[in-house]
């Protein structure tokens, strides 16, 4: 009951990927790599995709603070210096956390982030997406989309 | 009769060359705004159109827009009747796209209105191949070929982008906006390697060649409307070095530039004689980044030699010196407040100018030997993509002023003088 009580008060973030990402954990340094656009590649030499939330957005905020240790401002100006000086690309944004869902489901090499309440909340709506339900059989078990439904729950390691 | 005939027509001609200029402006203004909204409308269209991602990666389009007032008391920075201006416009549009898995393309035009400061109109900013070299885990190596930003000093790439830069008017010691268009960026190659490390941090190592084309009114801007000749930038060669201490708020650099400029005269008729100029500009800089506190400086030393210019005989070696500290508190997430203070001299051996004013026999003031700034500024992040922002700044010193080389001590005939600022921003 406990248990319960924090988990509704406290979600947790979980990390996704395309399902055909190999990658099925990173480090806390990859991550951050990945998110400060130093990391382009999967281990696999494929091309990684970042998708984000809006600066403002509360999930985005807890994200940059508690999986990469940067506050939001500092990411801003990584991808603001790469995206309007020609130096690189920087993450795509889109407005919602199914937007990002989506968008993840649909790219491959796709990295991105959730927060675990949302997942439920899709998996109850049982929304569709692209003529495809999302495979909630296993999330049921583990409270997340296994590695053979739809996206990847990569486990973040010190 | 035929006098006031001939000061008609003189008034005429002069409001009808008034008219063409307004009418130009006008025209240009209408048409980048429009570029820009059909961009975004085209941008929004697609994303609606496009939700499936897959190319999300390979075709991306950004731009952004601000408008400000600026009003400056005691100098001509800006204007030269010290009236509220709006002549605070920066508008950009880019694009990326992703030619293959090494090769990709990307450009950005911009508009820019800063009166004074620098010259008005359209620039190509960027337009470049970005050649992803090597790519590992831990390693990056990139090309670059074509125009370039300058990213060696702190807010050198992101000094054209309003929302990228800390304030409105950046620190003028180091990024001083009469040399901006020359000190922007360059045309040739570029090479950054950078390396992530868990146990010792991030490094970044950029170099630099290439030349900025030096446009007439850039050269009035630097040298004053009586250089009748050209002046030309033969190289730039500029590198830089940047640390960053594993999951540390801290961050270093250096970077150092060497460059020859040359002016060759009118050869009808010329104040100036045929001159080579070399500039060499080092600079030091450290940047903390905490939750709430942020802080950076720079500080810099530029050697300039001057061969002929003034007669053929003259030879003239200064070497200037600057730093500035800032510090940024963030009240909430939206809300940061900016105090900044910024201290530079033209030459070392003469602080507070006197010998400029003896040397040129009380033409330039010795105020113009020195140029100290202390601001404070406030920026409201409305959403995430749309910000406002405000300061104020109180100048001593015309050290930074244009033109440089042969400076207007009659507008500018205050040593101390004020400015402040309002901008709005939206990006995307």
């Amino acid at each position: 009951m406990l248990a319960c009580l924090v988990t509704s008060q406290v979600s947790a973030i979980e990390v996704v990927t395309h399902p055909q990402v190999v990658e099925s954990n990173l480090t806390k340094s990859q991550l951050r790599r990945i998110y400060t656009m130093r990391q382009l590649r999967w281990s696999d030499n494929s091309a990684i995709s970042v998708f984000v939330l809006p600066s403002q957005h509360k999930l985005h905020k807890r994200f940059a603070k508690e999986k990469l240790q940067i506050f939001p401002y500092q990411l801003n100006r990584i991808w603001h210096k790469l995206t309007y000086s020609g130096l690189g690309v920087a993450p795509t944004i889109v407005a919602s956390e199914q937007e990002l869902i989506q968008a993840i489901i649909k790219t491959p090499g796709a990295i991105g982030y959730i927060d675990d309440k949302t997942l439920i909340k899709i998996k109850q709506s049982e929304i569709t997406i692209s003529h495809r339900n999302i495979d909630v059989a296993d999330m049921e078990d583990n409270q997340q989309v296994s590695s053979k439904g739809v996206v990847n729950v990569v486990k973040i390691k010190d | 009769m035929l006098l006031k005939l001939k000061t008609n027509a003189a008034v005429e001609i002069s409001s009808s060359v008034n008219n063409f200029y307004c009418l130009k402006r006008f025209i240009s203004r209408t048409v980048m705004f429009a570029v820009i909204f059909t961009a975004c409308y085209a941008g929004a269209i697609k994303s609606e159109e496009n939700k499936t991602y897959s190319n999300s990666q390979d075709f991306q389009l950004h731009g952004f827009i601000s408008q400000g007032v600026i009003d400056v008391n005691g100098s001509d920075f800006v204007n030269d009747d010290g009236e509220l201006s709006t002549e605070l416009t920066e508008i950009g549009l880019n694009a990326s796209y992703q030619l293959s898995d090494q090769f990709r393309l990307a450009g950005q035009v911009v508009y820019l209105d800063g009166g004074n400061r620098y010259e008005k109109g359209f620039r190509v900013d960027y337009a470049l191949l970005d050649w992803s070299a090597y790519n590992s885990e831990s390693w990056q190596a990139n090309v670059y070929l074509g125009r370039f930003k300058n990213n060696h000093w702190l807010y050198s790439s992101s000094r054209v982008v309003p929302f990228a830069r800390p304030s409105i008017i950046l620190p003028q010691s180091v990024y001083f906006d009469g040399f901006r268009d020359i000190a922007v960026g360059s045309d040739g190659a570029a090479i950054k390697i950078s390396h992530s490390n868990d146990d010792f941090g991030n490094f970044d190592f950029t170099l630099s060649y290439g030349r900025s084309p030096v446009s007439d009114e850039q050269t009035d801007i630097l040298l004053g409307g009586i250089a009748m000749g050209v002046a030309k930038q033969d190289y730039e060669t500029h590198g830089s070095f940047y640390w960053q201490p594993a999951f540390s708020p801290w961050r270093f650099g250096f970077s150092l530039l060497d460059s020859d400029f040359s002016y060759q005269e009118n050869a009808e008729f010329d104040f100036f004689v045929n001159s080579d100029f070399s500039f060499q500009f080092y600079t030091i800089n450290v940047l903390y980044e905490g939750e709430h506190w942020e802080f950076s400086g720079e500080v810099y030393q530029q050697r300039f030699v001057i061969d002929g210019f003034y007669g053929p005989d003259v030879y003239k070696e200064s070497t200037g010196q600057g730093y500035y500290g800032q510090v940024r508190y963030k009240l909430t997430s939206d809300l940061t407040i900016l105090a900044r203070y910024e201290d530079f001299y033209l030459d070392k051996d003469d602080k507070n100018g006197q010998k400029l004013e003896q040397s040129t026999g009380g033409l330039v003031p010795y105020y113009f030997g020195f140029h100290k700034d202390v601001t404070l500024g406030l920026n409201y992040d409305i959403t995430s993509n749309f910000s406002a922002r405000m300061e104020y700044h109180w100048v001593n010193g015309a050290g930074r002023l244009t033109p440089v080389v042969v400076p207007n001590s009659l507008i500018n005939d205050s040593e101390d003088w004020e400015m402040w600022a309002i901008q709005l921003m939206y990006w995307f």
